[in-house]
């Protein structure tokens, strides 16, 4: 946690606006502030309907902020005052949405390559290190394939590499894993983990699931039910490399997790 | 599975025959031209050029009609995405030159164009035109928002967010629009060919109901069918190569949608 932090939320507040002659309508984010250090994995836990995504979706420059302000790797991107959205901050912040968003029309291959063709460095070596993803998290053999010929978790898996291949520094994810069976859902995390241990992103991985958050996270956030404030701070000082399926057997393992769930509402 | 169906489709067609045999028997060939002298006449046509004569030149009005009707109407909803207003201003006059009998036009169309090809162009383009707009604007609204803001997020321009994302999303709708147009086309072309033409499967229906022939007439309309159905089979070959990023189910619901 040292050194400056990658992201600074202060006292960031979100309300949609009031529609004429109507009460405003309540707070969904409050007061809320916290810090990311550069390479670390945040996990965030909340209740369905939180305001989880709301939030990824403020810091993803694809909603505004009603109150506060965020701060991204010393400047300042996000504010009340703000007039236009810089949606993705100009390529450097990756987003894997709960939804895959693989373009149905497109092959696994030029899925992973969409974010290169649009900005514009699709090149031999960009290809290299696409197929090299591809390979690491087991879809090679699959690059022709359309999503609708896909798993579920090879879809995720794709979703995954598509944000990777243009190396964004900073990471969001909102429960990318949450629509698979547990045994994918597991092997999801160890990739997700492996990936992260060779290139060290500033990754916040929101869920709901209090499990996941133990075994990706440096560092876990509660929220509370809306409007979502953050209720705690759970650190993890489970050592990695992380095995995620026996994540259990970690000594720490039930302390934290019996922490987080008594702040979880 | 597949034979069972050509087979059934067979035993559909013979009982159209049948009925259709009873029927001339019953009113009279002269009433009601009989499938067997309705097939001579046609393969007759086919074989001595009078066929491919007129049915080509209605081939051509459809098919230029298609494309000059067709092309702006897949372009404006596409011009016009970022501009609602300007969709919404356009609406009501859209719908109604959609829901104009524009076969109507057709004597007007002659008056303004001539008796020659250039006014069944127009008639074909004024009625492709509407059909596709339609189709296609329903496409580009259709658009997943949730594609667009990933694509925003990896930094996608407004015109990359058309091209990648609102077009090929839009591709189902304008095939659709186009497989509804075709029937339309051909119909449009045959009709203003029945009003003032020398030329054309219009032009034989005329000239057959004037003479008390309706074994011509059967063949242009039956000749007028065929082209239709050839029409619908390269568009089902083209959406097919298209959208085969389409699960099968999807397809074929889609089918039966239209």
């Amino acid at each position: 946690m040292a050194g400056t932090p990658m992201l600074e939320i202060k006292n960031l507040g979100k309300r949609f606006p009031a529609r004429a002659g109507r009460e405003p309508p309540p707070w969904i984010i409050q007061d809320m502030s916290f810090e990311v250090a550069a390479g670390e994995l945040l996990t965030i836990v909340g209740p369905s309907g939180a305001g989880k995504s709301t939030l990824l979706n403020i810091i993803a420059q694809i909603e505004t902020a009603s109150a506060g302000e965020i701060v991204f790797d010393g400047e300042h991107i996000a504010s009340p005052e703000q007039k236009a959205l810089h949606p993705g901050l100009n390529r450097r912040i990756g987003y894997v949405t709960q939804d895959d968003n693989l373009l149905p029309w497109r092959t696994t291959i030029d899925n992973v390559l969409f974010p290169l063709e649009v900005q514009g460095t699709l090149d031999d070596a960009a290809r290299a290190r696409a197929q090299e993803l591809i390979g690491a998290v087991g879809l090679a053999g699959f690059e022709r394939y359309y999503p609708h010929e896909l798993s579920g978790g090879m879809r995720k898996r794709a979703a995954l590499i598509r944000t990777l291949v243009y190396d964004p520094p900073m990471i969001l994810m909102d429960e990318p894993f949450a629509a698979v069976d547990a045994q994918t859902r597991t092997q999801l995390q160890e990739d997700l983990l492996r990936l992260w241990s060779l290139k060290r992103k500033t990754i916040i991985f929101v869920t709901h699931d209090i499990t996941e958050a133990i075994a990706l996270g440096d560092r876990a956030l509660v929220l509370t039910q809306r409007p979502a404030r953050i209720a705690a701070e759970h650190p993890i000082p489970i050592p990695r490399p992380r095995q995620v399926k026996d994540i259990f057997t970690m000594p720490g393992f039930a302390a934290i997790y019996a922490g987080i769930r008594a702040d979880v509402q | 599975m597949r034979w069972r169906v050509w087979f059934d489709r067979l035993l559909v067609l013979l009982i159209l025959l049948a009925a259709w045999q009873g029927g001339s028997l019953w009113l009279g060939n002269y009433w009601l031209s009989a499938p067997w002298s309705v097939a001579t006449r046609f393969f007759a046509a086919l074989f001595n050029g009078e066929m491919v004569f007129h049915a080509g030149y209605t081939i051509s009005e459809a098919l230029a009609g298609s494309v000059i009707g067709g092309v702006p109407a897949v372009l404006l909803p596409f011009l016009l995405r970022r501009q609602p207003i300007v969709v919404a201003i356009l609406d009501p006059f859209m719908v109604g030159g959609y829901g104009a009998p524009k076969l109507a036009f057709a004597p007007l169309f002659i008056l303004w164009f001539g008796i020659g090809i250039e006014s069944k162009i127009a008639l074909v383009a004024a009625v492709v035109f509407f059909i596709v707009y339609f189709s296609t604007l329903s496409g580009v609204r259709a658009l997943e928002p949730k594609l667009v803001q990933m694509a925003q997020v990896i930094g996608a321009s407004e015109r990359q967010v058309g091209r990648h994302i609102v077009f090929p999303g839009a591709v189902p709708a304008i095939f659709a629009g186009f497989r509804i147009a075709v029937p339309y086309a051909i119909g449009g072309a045959v009709i203003a060919e029945l009003i003032s033409s020398n030329r054309g499967l219009g032009y034989l229906v005329q000239t057959g109901a004037m003479n008390f022939d309706t074994t011509q007439v059967f063949v242009a309309i039956l000749a007028a069918t065929i082209i239709v159905h050839a029409f619908i089979a390269v568009i089902d070959l083209g959406e097919r190569f298209l959208l085969r990023w389409r699960p099968r189910g999807a397809v074929l619901i889609a089918d039966h949608g239209t």
